[in-house]
């Protein structure tokens, strides 16, 4: 720890003011070494990216997110009737929908998706995305993969997953989290409007597992489109800054006096959280961040007045506030009623998708690319909008052993499509093509790894460094390729 | 020499009958099962999903021969054979590749699986005989692994009885499991390798039987000697034994503050007063005496009833969401009654499982209307009382566990007759016993499911047929012959007061989830059923060990070890007791216009008191489920976020008539304020440093600000918000 050399590194490669933060000055107070933890800490980090930095020499798109949108549109929407349709299919695979061209020339979508049409333009729309998925085939299974890049390893022996564990992959957000410190007293990393869910099995995929609670999001459980209370988050009118520092310092001294017990406690990341809370209090950016009330009346309309458009919109604001990476589930429930709102349409396919779902993504995400290309944030903020996978393209068959009607599809890893945007992705273009009937990638195969890969390039992290989980054993970060062929 | 030759002929028949039956002869249940098991075709992803794969189904994990074997025999018109050309089979064809399979390559042409397939399909596809090829038994080798350090290599052997008297080496397609891999790595060959010092439990399983194995790895490290540290009853001599042998060294005994604190928030919820502290640690009595005089004061507490009446609406999970308002407070009473009177544990159960009439009057009948349906109601009756979780059984039998989906539906079939209906009162219900149409019906073939127990217990209960057939079941369940009832109700106490069961997760009590000490576990249930199911006494025989009132303090030789209780393990506070805990440190009160204003958190009927506030963010349980798992324990942003802004120790601190207020309004030196502060918060006098700093921190400012500054800083301190 004490290690001069490593002052010596920071005077040359950070500037000099950066106090340590609080979270600091606890962690050291209680380890009883005065100031040095942390410029030790920046020269690992600066380390860290020099090594990658060097390895990527030359590649302008290395790290050129300084941000991540992720809008993970959990159920596995249907790619054929939305991004991918195939007109000349049998009945019982094209399915009701026409197709419309897009700002793509070429390339058209479902005709429920008309505004995103025009927005394509600003992103790639890629239709190769596929995975055979080894172990379970379930919702929960396919997003703990699509997020960790890790087929989940245990099951229990009811069948289902194992309910999130400290052994779980970390989620994507997670890792970066982790690996990009952030200076600035900001939410690293913030989930909305609700967790990952199938069934009983809640928030697997979607915690920071091995790396500790520390890095788990900042869970937003609340709707954007009402008044979320957000009370902890802004500074109590009768505690002005000076007098909350006065109370850590106190706080600092009272615990540091139970050293066994700070010894008994230190898995549990309490004084990482309090650190946290403390700047996260003090600069109050993320109160404001998540007050829509300060947007105008036609940005909100724009967005589209229930839960995803709000969400996205305040997934824009944490972006803009400084949030590394923000993760919008889409807000209803895998195993939902696929009448209302869930994209998993084993039992109904057509009549939802059309009337509520479709409309509700069209608009909003077209709105979301719209609103940050206009502000400039597009260009450091990488924008992905996927599922866990796609849908069957025959109707009424069964691929995952549940019971489908008629007109439903099923769930489909096999072949399905995700939009990109943002931070040096192509403008405009398709990547990828599937076969003749959606079933799977004519070329050009993304894999999800291959995807994860390439989110964590495009934001300055080496997708094939090495990381140690919870028994120390060396693991890769992901097993995937950069798709380089995304960026323009 | 002629001779010789002459018998060897006569030999020759009877060695070659003898073969075939061993060797020529195949059979589906003794050869073949195995092969579809190991390869994987059973199992969950693959034809062993309930809905099979492509067309055909298998049973998952093979735990259902017959149907197998008819699968294969006769879907697709039995295409899957070619007798008289066996390598032209589908079921040879398929898993090799040689024509398209979505599962992929299972086995090679070149490989023992594919001819002892061919072997059978040339035979004839013989079924065999469940008398004579059903396996009966395994025998595992070693039965225990005593590894002296990591690093060392154990081969696990194991040999198949059959039903016939026959044996045969099976290691190679038995299934053998770790349930700790850092501590003991098993590798393809079920080569078991020590990792690192600790205990595991292998699972060995084979065709439906299955064996355990204990792994202990020792520490290497020399120069370790046992000092004994005092044993105050049978728990700490048999936590002691184990220890001993595992060279780990316990911890001593806590302080006197700090065993009253933790003992005091374990029993009643609450932290004791300034003055409960002051008397106790001053009090020369002996230490063990006068430790278990407190002991029973809190047990005699108002809030010992309160607090246990928490844990057990939790678990029964009484809410206004199942039985409406009235149903709720109605129900909480009557736990309330139970606790406050420390009405035998059997009894108690036995009440709610023969409940009848209307739920106003007979408040125990709410049980039955959390759950409503008789599967539900089996599956929550196992989980809470016996430890048992049945829900695999519904769709197949449990593949790690004796149980099977027979049995889920005989267990379920004595609450087939429960009925419900609307009373006369609002909100009112009736429960009653259907006269007609309540058979238990199997969801395979419709046939009507009697009702039959988990397993026999010593002493038989009959079962009678008609819709009573409940309280046969509450009979046999709360017997002291039930091997489950007593054991899991003990085992689950003990980890309300060391924080893990001695079998953990408390409610997954299976014979591949082992205790960590079994003659511990054993001793407590005996002594338990011995003083007739009295709780009172079964917690305060805890509470008096040395093992509860150990100290967190490691040592050299315990510092790793977080499963034998060789110290104590903080644990964080409950939503409940934390937000009482605030309330009494600093003289506020939250209020809630659900509830009386004189209520505190462990009075509320219910999560709908308070609902999404500062309870639901430190993990209070929605009472959706039976599963002790809901109460979260963690530790997160949000509630860092809370506890430094929230409204709960802001307002609390600043409260115009809290204690704070009252401590400056008397005029008390700061010396004085210091000592109350640290007395409210955390239960203890601070040390002359702690003192001393504190006092300079009131000195220069306005004294209500800093004291409010002070009391928010030790309630935010780890020293409050764990216990230990």
């Amino acid at each position: 720890m004490l290690n001069f050399l490593s002052r010596h590194a920071v005077r040359n490669c950070d500037a000099d003011d950066h106090s340590p933060t609080r979270r600091e000055l606890l962690r050291i107070g209680s380890l009883g070494i005065g100031g040095i933890a942390l410029p030790h800490f920046f020269a690992w980090q600066a380390n860290a990216a020099n090594a990658a930095a060097a390895k990527y020499a030359g590649s302008k798109n290395f790290g050129a997110a300084k941000n991540c949108l992720m809008i993970f549109l959990q159920g596995g929407p249907s790619h054929i009737d939305i991004w991918d349709p195939k007109p000349d299919a049998p009945a019982n695979i094209r399915g009701e929908f026409k197709p419309i061209p897009t700002k793509i020339k070429g390339t058209f979508i479902g005709e429920h998706m008309p505004m995103m049409a025009q927005a394509l333009d600003k992103a790639t729309l890629i239709r190769s995305m596929s995975y055979t998925p080894s172990g379970l085939f379930n919702h929960t299974a396919a997003i703990y993969q699509m997020l960790t890049g890790y087929p989940p390893d245990k099951v229990s022996p009811s069948g289902q997953l194992e309910p999130p564990n400290s052994a779980d992959f970390p989620t994507a957000g997670s890792h970066v989290s982790k690996l990009k410190p952030m200076k600035e007293p900001v939410l690293p990393f913030v989930e909305l409007p609700r967790p990952l869910q199938e069934s009983g099995i809640i928030g697997k995929g979607g915690a920071a597992g091995f790396l500790g609670k520390a890095y788990d999001p900042y869970r937003m459980y609340q709707d954007p489109a009402e008044t979320v209370k957000l009370e902890d988050l802004a500074l109590r009118k009768e505690i002005p800054p000076e007098r909350l520092r006065d109370r850590f310092e106190l706080l600092k001294g009272i615990n540091g006096s139970m050293r066994e017990l700070e010894k008994a406690l230190d898995q549990q990341a309490v004084d990482e959280y309090y650190g946290k809370a403390y700047d996260l209090v003090l600069s109050g950016k993320a109160r404001d961040a998540m007050d829509l009330s300060k947007e105008q009346d036609s940005m909100r309309d724009r967005y589209g007045r229930y839960t995803f458009g709000q969400s996205l919109l305040m997934g824009r604001r944490l972006i803009e506030a400084g949030t590394k990476f923000v993760q919008v589930n889409w807000p209803s429930v895998a195993n939902g009623d696929p009448e209302k709102t869930a994209w998993d349409t084993h039992a109904a396919n057509f009549g939802p998708l059309k009337n509520l779902h479709c409309p509700k993504l069209d608009r909003s995400l077209s709105a979301l690319l719209e609103d940050m290309d206009q502000r400039g944030l597009l260009k450091e903020t990488l924008v992905v909008c996927v599922g866990e996978f796609g849908r069957s393209p025959r109707m009424g068959v069964s691929t995952s052993g549940n019971s489908n009607s008629p007109d439903g599809r099923d769930h489909w890893p096999y072949c399905y499509s995700a939009v990109v945007a943002g931070a040096g992705v192509a403008r405009g273009m398709q990547y990828g093509e599937s076969d003749s009937t959606a079933s799977s990638p004519k070329d050009k195969p993304v894999h999800p790894n291959d995807l994860l890969a390439t989110m964590y390039y495009a934001l300055g992290v080496d997708p094939e460094m090495e990381i140690r989980n919870h028994l120390n054993q060396p693991r890769e970060l992901v097993k995937g390729k950069i798709v380089n062929g995304l960026f323009a | 020499m002629l001779l010789r030759l002459r018998t060897l002929v006569k030999l020759i028949p009877a060695l070659c009958a003898s073969f075939a039956m061993a060797q020529d002869q195949p059979t589906f249940l003794r050869d073949i099962a195995p092969v579809l098991n190991k390869a994987g075709c059973t199992s969950g992803p693959c034809h062993g999903s309930a809905k099979g794969k492509n067309g055909f189904k298998l049973s998952l994990r093979g735990y259902d021969a017959q149907y197998d074997y008819e699968a294969l025999l006769y879907d697709l018109s039995g295409r899957r054979f070619n007798r008289a050309e066996p390598g032209r089979s589908l079921m040879l064809a398929k898993p090799t590749m040689e024509v398209a399979h979505g599962g992929g390559l299972r086995f090679e042409k070149d490989s023992d699986y594919y001819r002892i397939i061919y072997r059978w399909i040339a035979a004839g596809v013989p079924f065999g005989d469940e008398k004579r090829d059903a396996v009966t038994a395994l025998d595992v080798e070693p039965r225990e692994m005593n590894m002296q350090k990591p690093g060392e290599s154990v081969q696990v052997k194991v040999r198949a009885r059959f039903a016939d008297g026959q044996t045969r080496d099976v290691t190679r397609d038995a299934t053998v499991e770790s349930n700790t891999p850092d501590v003991a790595l098993v590798d393809a060959k079920s080569l078991v390798k020590g990792e690192r010092v600790g205990e595991a439990t292998l699972l060995v399983r084979y065709q439906g039987k299955f064996q355990t194995i204990p792994v202990t790895v020792l520490n290497p490290k020399m120069g370790f000697v046992w000092k004994s540290e005092v044993q105050n009853n049978y728990i700490d001599q048999l936590i002691d034994e184990k220890l001993k042998r595992l060279k780990i060294q316990p911890a001593g005994l806590a302080d006197d503050a700090t065993f009253l604190r933790r003992a005091s928030l374990d029993l009643t919820g609450q932290a004791p007063t300034p003055e409960q502290v002051r008397a106790f640690v001053s009090d020369t009595t002996p230490v063990k005496i006068k430790r278990a005089k407190a002991i029973d004061k809190f047990i005699a507490s108002r809030a010992y009833t309160d607090h246990w009446t928490v844990k057990w609406a939790d678990l029964l999970q009484n809410s206004r969401k199942y039985v409406g308002e009235k149903g709720t407070f109605g129900f909480q009473e009557w736990i309330r009654e139970s606790i406050a009177a420390n009405k035998p544990y059997d009894k108690v159960v036995r009440e709610l499982l023969t409940s009848r009439g209307s739920s106003y009057d007979e408040p125990a009948a709410n049980y039955y209307r959390i759950t409503r349906d008789a599967k539900p109601t089996m599956e929550k009756t196992t989980q809470v009382f016996l430890g048992v979780r049945m829900v695999c059984a519904q769709c197949h039998d449990h593949p790690f566990e004796r149980w099977t989906q027979n049995q889920y539906y005989q267990m379920s079939a004595f609450f087939s007759a429960v009925g419900l209906r609307a009373g006369y009162e609002v909100g009112e219900e009736i429960l009653f016993d259907q006269r007609a149409n309540y058979d238990m019906k199997h969801p395979k073939d419709g046939r009507v499911v009697k009702p039959e127990f988990l397993m026999a217990s010593a002493k038989p209960v009959a079962i009678p047929d008609g819709p009573q057939r409940r309280d046969a079941l509450a009979e046999w369940l709360v017997s002291k012959d039930n091997p489950f009832f007593a054991k899991a109700i003990v085992n689950r106490v003990w980890s309300y007061f060391l924080g893990k069961g001695i079998i953990d997760p408390v409610d997954d009590i299976r014979a591949s989830n082992p205790p960590v000490n079994a003659a511990l576990l054993e001793a407590l249930t005996k002594d338990f059923t011995d003083h007739n199911f009295d709780l009172q006494y079964l917690m305060r025989t805890i509470a008096n060990s040395r093992t509860y009132q150990a100290a967190i303090t490691p040592n050299e030789w315990n510092q790793n070890d977080a499963i034998n209780f060789s110290r104590f393990i903080p644990r964080r506070m409950s939503a409940e007791q934390l937000m009482d805990a605030v309330n009494a440190a600093s003289g506020a009160k939250a209020v809630f216009p659900e509830v009386p204003a004189d209520l505190n958190a462990s009075q509320f009927p219910d999560p709908h008191v308070g609902k999404e506030g500062f309870l639901d963010v430190f993990g209070r349980p929605l009472r959706e489920s039976a599963c002790e798992c809901e109460r979260r324990t963690d530790f997160s942003l949000p509630q860092a976020l809370n506890l430094v802004n929230g409204r709960t120790i802001s307002d609390a601190v600043a409260d115009p008539k809290g204690r704070v207020a009252k401590l400056v309004l008397s005029g008390k030196d700061d010396t004085a304020i210091v000592e109350e502060l640290y007395l409210a918060a955390l239960s203890r006098l601070p040390d002359p440093a702690e003192a001393e700093r504190a006092a300079k921190y009131l000195a220069p400012g306005p004294r209500a600000t800093r004291a409010q500054d002070l009391l928010w800083a030790l309630l935010n301190s780890k020293g409050f918000l764990y216990i230990y």
